[in-house]
């Protein structure tokens, strides 16, 4: 790939290997069966899903897709917040993460808004009637507002203006990505002034977009905790909850890709053990909030419930979705006491760190689903009976072509752009 | 303007469903989809056993929690009391289904099925009403492909598109022209009443404050237009027993 | 003033100004009783609040970009 005008990038930008071309190649089937699984779905209609009408149908309406929304909107969580971190603590270890936490952001906004997408049964309508007829009343307002429009258009301006010195340095050299790097950097120069502009710029966006955060997963809460009619869900808890998960998976997803990263492009020296633990403990932290509200929410349903809040908690508890709920329950407190043991004797481990947030990580998809679905099929407060849902091969299809794309788009970065910030003289 | 109600007399009601037939039949609803459905239920222990009835069309409530939670104000509440769909604008992300309380509602799962769109014609052809007798073949009403309304939009029948919200529209293309909803029409031994309820003279109206009466779920505070009389609200001892085929 | 700094806080403003003026009175009115409580009074006033969403952001990288 290298040829002779062409000089060495920093980060193996520019340059593909076995590995990484395997990567891709894996990455893009994944894709492609979802494209495949999507493809079908809108042939058949939606009738190819699991889903189908609650009430007399004995459905669940929202299934899988609804609940990777949930997940995909929370995993982005993470690159504000550490952003934030960054800037208004100045907390100097995480600079090593904090474009990689921006990019995860962003990744992960999209592919939360294409399983929106993948979900509505008119995609192309939604896309234009929302922004047309969007009544602020509807839960959902914010969620394409303020989430995917909002959110996601302060994201990717953060990373830009973070990203113009590193870009403006790789200008200097010829490649063939000199001009791509020459637009971004759009002018940069090195100079005091700009460096105080950039503090002040990325110093108040951080202030602005941490408020912007909280709205946002607090609105996706909202979706559920302001229906009075489904058990289960109408609860106060429930946007401070989502917050929280939110934050668990998203700190969760940034320690396995940091930790990716750091071995991928032999950085241990970059992405330093200081960064983990200070991720680690914030995770805990979270954990720990997140189990909390749990058990209160776990008391009030099961002190005195009424009947069918009865009939929704034995359904968690000990019957049909029992092995998702205390499965999701072990996976949030195995990984809690993980990190209080390594926050007490002060040894942490990396391998253990990454273990820990896989754990977090499937229990958040767990907990998404307890929260989507069983309040449909076990919450009807007419006699309709049980219902069910199981879903079917085109929606978890679709959830790994979703997986799939994230990889390639994470994968497209690393390749266009050094995805820890460059240090002086490292370009 | 009016204000619409329908009345459930559920001591008249004998279960028979020829409402959910007529409903099917005036709304063309595709097969599992039951727009008008009828509960029956038993309660107590063998042998001392009873059985109740509960026809449920869509509430048309006047807190709808569906139309709240609409994003892009398809499902709306008209000053006349109707909750309806505007097909032509559903995005299909079922918000109004899991909002409401009462599993009304119902999504085009499939394609629609157009194979009777051959068969449209034009009814007020006098060769054809010669025939007819001015009766429109329940195959497909022409009506359905019209827009009802001050507002105009395309709001009755079903099977417009696929991934579109559907639910009961208190037949607003037989209410608009002075009829009552099919399901009323048809029930043969009067369980169903419907009129408006701002006119305190109305039948209906009389009859209202006449008899004891509930609706389905107050405590949730929707309000509903459907008043039951007679009878009992289900319980959670009520169990559904001889349920049509409904799942697609 | 610098000639930036005041393009930018003019952009902030224009995007607040925007997002509450469409938010409060141009989108949907807050009620459910009549046919006008599903559309907003304005036609795609969710289109200009999240315009002024992205003109109050954009003036981020407008300021770190202009030249004084």
């Amino acid at each position: 790939m290298t040829t002779a005008t062409d000089t060495q990038l920093p980060q193996g930008i520019g340059r593909l290997s076995r590995g990484w071309i395997a990567f891709f190649l894996g990455a893009a089937v994944l894709f492609a069966f979802g494209i495949v699984g999507y493809i079908y779905e809108q042939g058949q209609g939606m009738v190819a899903t699991g889903m189908r009408d609650l009430g007399a149908m004995q459905g669940a309406t929202w299934g899988l897709y609804i609940a990777m929304v949930v997940y995909f909107i929370g995993v982005s969580f993470a690159g504000v917040t550490v952003a934030a971190l960054i800037r208004l603590f100045d907390i100097e270890k995480l600079k090593g993460v904090a474009r990689m936490a921006e990019v995860l952001t962003i990744v992960a906004l999209v592919l939360g808004a294409l399983a929106i997408l993948v979900d509505l049964g008119q995609p192309l309508r939604g896309i234009v009637n929302l922004f047309r007829y969007g009544r602020p009343q509807s839960p959902f307002f914010g969620t394409f507002s303020l989430v995917v429009s909002g959110y996601l258009f302060a994201s990717l301006v953060y990373l830009y203006v973070t990203s113009r010195p590193d870009a403006a340095r790789l200008a200097q050299r010829p490649s063939r990505l000199q001009g791509l790097y020459r637009w971004i950097a759009a002018g940069w120069e090195d100079t005091p002034e700009q460096r105080a502009k950039d503090r002040r710029v990325t110093f108040w966006l951080a202030i602005t977009i941490l408020p912007l955060l909280v709205v946002a997963h607090s609105t996706l809460g909202f979706v559920f905790g302001l229906q009075v009619g489904r058990p289960g869900w109408f609860s106060t808890l429930q946007a401070p909850a989502f917050v929280t998960l939110a934050g668990v998976s998203g700190i969760g997803h940034i320690i396995v890709l940091a930790a990716i990263v750091a071995t991928v492009l032999k950085a241990k020296d970059r992405i330093r053990l200081d960064a983990f633990i200070w991720l680690g403990r914030f995770l805990m932290v979270l954990l720990f909030v997140y189990l909390y509200f749990t058990i209160v929410e776990l008391l009030t349903t099961m002190y005195q419930p009424t009947e069918h809040e009865k009939v929704l908690s034995d359904a968690l508890l000990r019957g049909e979705y029992a092995w998702i709920f205390w499965g999701s329950l072990a996976g949030l407190a195995i990984p809690a006491l993980m990190l209080a043991w390594m926050a007490l004797t002060r040894h942490w481990r990396v391998s253990w760190l990454v273990v820990a947030s896989i754990l977090v990580n499937l229990a958040a998809i767990g907990k998404r689903y307890l929260i989507v679905v069983p309040s449909q099929t076990h919450g009807q407060l007419l006699p309709y009976g049980i219902g069910s849902y199981s879903p079917s091969w085109v929606e978890y299809a679709v959830v790994i072509g979703l997986f799939g794309l994230g990889a390639l788009a994470i994968g497209a970065f690393m390749k266009l752009f050094p995805i820890i910030e460059l240090e002086e003289g490292e370009a | 303007m009016a204000r619409y109600k329908m009345v459930v007399d559920l001591d008249r009601c004998q279960g028979c469903r020829a409402c959910m037939e007529a409903c099917k039949v005036e709304n063309n609803t595709p097969a599992g989809v039951f727009w008008m459905y009828v509960f029956r239920f038993e309660q107590g222990e063998f042998p001392d056993t009873s059985i109740s009835f509960l026809p449920r069309p869509c509430q048309h409530c006047n807190n709808a929690p569906c139309v709240k939670v609409c994003p892009t104000g398809a499902r709306y509440k008209r000053e006349d009391g109707l909750v309806l769909t505007d097909f032509e604008r559903c995005i299909g992300c079922r918000y109004c289904e899991v909002a409401c309380p009462y599993g009304v509602n119902y999504f085009n799962w499939r394609k629609p099925d157009h194979a009777f769109d051959d068969y449209k014609m034009d009814f007020s052809d006098p060769d054809l009403v010669a025939f007819t007798g001015g009766v429109v073949p329940p195959y497909r009403n022409p009506d359905h492909d019209v827009k009802h309304g001050p507002e105009g939009r395309l709001t009755s029948g079903s099977g417009h598109f696929k991934g579109v919200m559907e639910k009961c529209t208190f037949c607003v293309h037989r209410v608009e022209k002075g009829l009552v909803p099919a399901c009323v029409d048809t029930c043969p031994v009067g369980a169903l009443r419907f009129g408006d309820a701002e006119d305190e003279n109305s039948p209906i109206s009389v009859f209202i404050r006449e008899h004891e009466s509930f609706q389905l779920l107050e405590e949730l505070g929707t309000d509903p237009s459907v008043i039951y009389v007679g009878g009992a609200p289900p319980s959670t001892e009520s169990r559904e027993i001889e349920r049509p085929m409904t799942r697609v | 003033m610098k000639r930036s700094t005041i393009v930018t806080w003019t952009m902030i403003a224009v995007g607040v100004v925007l997002m509450v003026v469409s938010y409060f009175f141009l989108a949907t009115p807050w009620c459910n009783t009549a046919v006008e409580c599903s559309n907003p009074r304005v036609p795609f006033a969710p289109a200009i609040f999240v315009l002024g969403v992205l003109i109050a952001f954009s003036s981020a990288v407008y300021y770190a970009v202009a030249k004084d």
